[in-house]
């Protein structure tokens, strides 16, 4: 940058401090009285909203991770049905998915779901389409010279996927894993719909019971922003690394 | 099928918006000047970390707009943050050299931006803003749970009164299908026009 633009760096930590201040401001103006005795309950659903998109997550890559392997190596047929479930996945709204899982497939079954099952199912469903689809870039990013190098050298098949595709494809897929953990924290809001005590629902509750909409959804905002800013930032530092 | 109008109304209204704010920001973003970039780093830092219902139901009880409108605005400034990302690689990985090659022909640089850069920008941007106009269709299953009667609203309605979830359901998946489809039809056609 060069000297001219020096008032814009003081300009923008101008911004900056004022909008903290403001933001301060209008914080220690709000009614938190009738707030603070849920606070308790609020910050464990926030746990609890981290517990579902880490449970789902695992859950999503152990079914992405054949879902991938099926589309990237195997034969015409699985590879068109790994195709077809993935995207299909993918085109349906997030939220129909929960209601499919939660309202929908009961009715076939005949066998009721609890909403906690429900949310866990339909968010690894959601991961998984996703997941599959990072994890098969991830696979073909890896040279095909490197995979018959090694064929060349006697290693058996396993020992190829394992040793030397596996450990280059966790490097290059690293930072879209963790984007798609952000995303799918984000998600997480949508199974308050079907009434899972996670953070939105949580604080929407402790709205209709004291109804303090400024405070509480400004909390809101500010934990799911914290949560998926801090998840931002580690993508930021693998991304940095690899470069 | 009231739910399908009010769905593709949201989505055609979310889809304007978000486009014309998001190669607003995205144009600002290239800019050279530093508090430019940090402004528009931080709107797409602040929207991209907020899941969709959060901004749906601030705007809903505390802005207190109406449904509707809270419905567009939510979708349009949720999307409005990965499009103006697009846009600004788009116009990165174009504008290279290209910029000071006008220049040196004497072209004004509104010219240059208008005339040169967008053109070519358009159609790098057009598949991965395809992805974008298909989430906002996705997305906008969201705004039935403040009330907005879309597709996702009333094929619960159908559940609850008359036990068809099933066939409402699958109804409701297959027409979400056909209109992502049908945006990424038309834009596919625009690529090769081009």
């Amino acid at each position: 940058m060069s000297l001219r633009s020096g008032w814009q760096h003081w300009a923008w930590r101008g911004i900056v401090v004022a909008t903290l201040l403001a933001g301060a401001l209008s914080l220690a103006r709000m009614d938190w009285t009738r707030v603070a005795p849920s606070l308790p309950f609020i910050a464990m659903s926030l746990g609890r909203s981290w517990l579902l998109a880490l449970i789902s997550m695992a859950m999503g890559a152990a079914v992405a991770i054949p879902l991938a392997l099926m589309r990237s190596y195997a034969g015409r047929w699985p590879r068109y049905g790994a195709t077809a479930v993935i995207e299909l996945v993918r085109a349906t709204p997030e939220l129909m998915v929960i209601f499919w899982v939660y309202f929908t497939l009961p009715l076939l079954t005949g066998r009721g779901v609890t909403a906690w099952t429900a949310a866990l199912v339909s968010l690894a469903a959601i991961a998984a389409s996703s997941l599959a689809e990072i994890i098969r870039g991830g696979l073909l990013s890896v040279p095909a010279g490197q995979i018959e190098a090694a064929r060349a050298l006697g290693l058996r098949r396993i020992a190829i996927f394992l040793r030397v595709v596996l450990p280059q494809a966790l490097r290059t897929m690293l930072p879209a894993l963790i984007a798609q953990l952000t995303a799918l924290f984000k998600t997480t809001s949508l199974v308050s719909a079907i009434g899972v005590a996670d953070f939105f629902r949580a604080v929407s509750v402790t709205n209709n019971a004291v109804f303090a909409p400024a405070p509480l959804y400004t909390l809101l905002a500010a934990g799911y922003f914290v949560s998926c800013w801090a998840l931002t930032r580690v993508v930021r530092r693998f991304d940095r690394q690899r470069a | 099928m009231s739910g399908l109008a009010v769905t593709l109304a949201i989505s055609v209204a979310g889809i304007l918006g978000a486009t014309v704010l998001g190669v607003l920001v995205g144009c600002l973003a290239t800019s050279k000047s530093y508090l430019l970039q940090k402004l528009t780093g931080s709107y797409t830092a602040l929207l991209r970390n907020l899941p969709l219902l959060v901004k749906l139901v601030f705007l809903y009880y505390v802005v207190s707009l109406g449904p509707l409108t809270a419905a567009i605005a939510a979708l349009v400034l949720h999307q409005s943050a990965p499009i103006a990302d697009v846009v600004a690689s788009g116009i990165r990985s174009v504008a290279v050299g290209q910029f000071d090659a006008a220049l040196a022909l004497g072209l004004r640089p509104v010219e240059i931006f208008r005339r040169i850069i967008l053109p070519q920008t358009v159609r790098v941007i057009l598949p991965p803003m395809t992805t974008q106009y298909a989430s906002i269709v996705k997305n906008s299953a969201v705004v039935s749970l403040i009330g907005v009667a879309d597709l996702t609203f009333q094929t619960q309605e159908i559940n609850v009164q008359t036990f068809r979830g099933f066939e409402a359901a699958t109804a409701a998946t297959l027409l979400y299908a056909a209109v992502t489809f049908l945006i990424i039809g038309a834009m596919a056609r625009r690529t090769q026009a081009r």
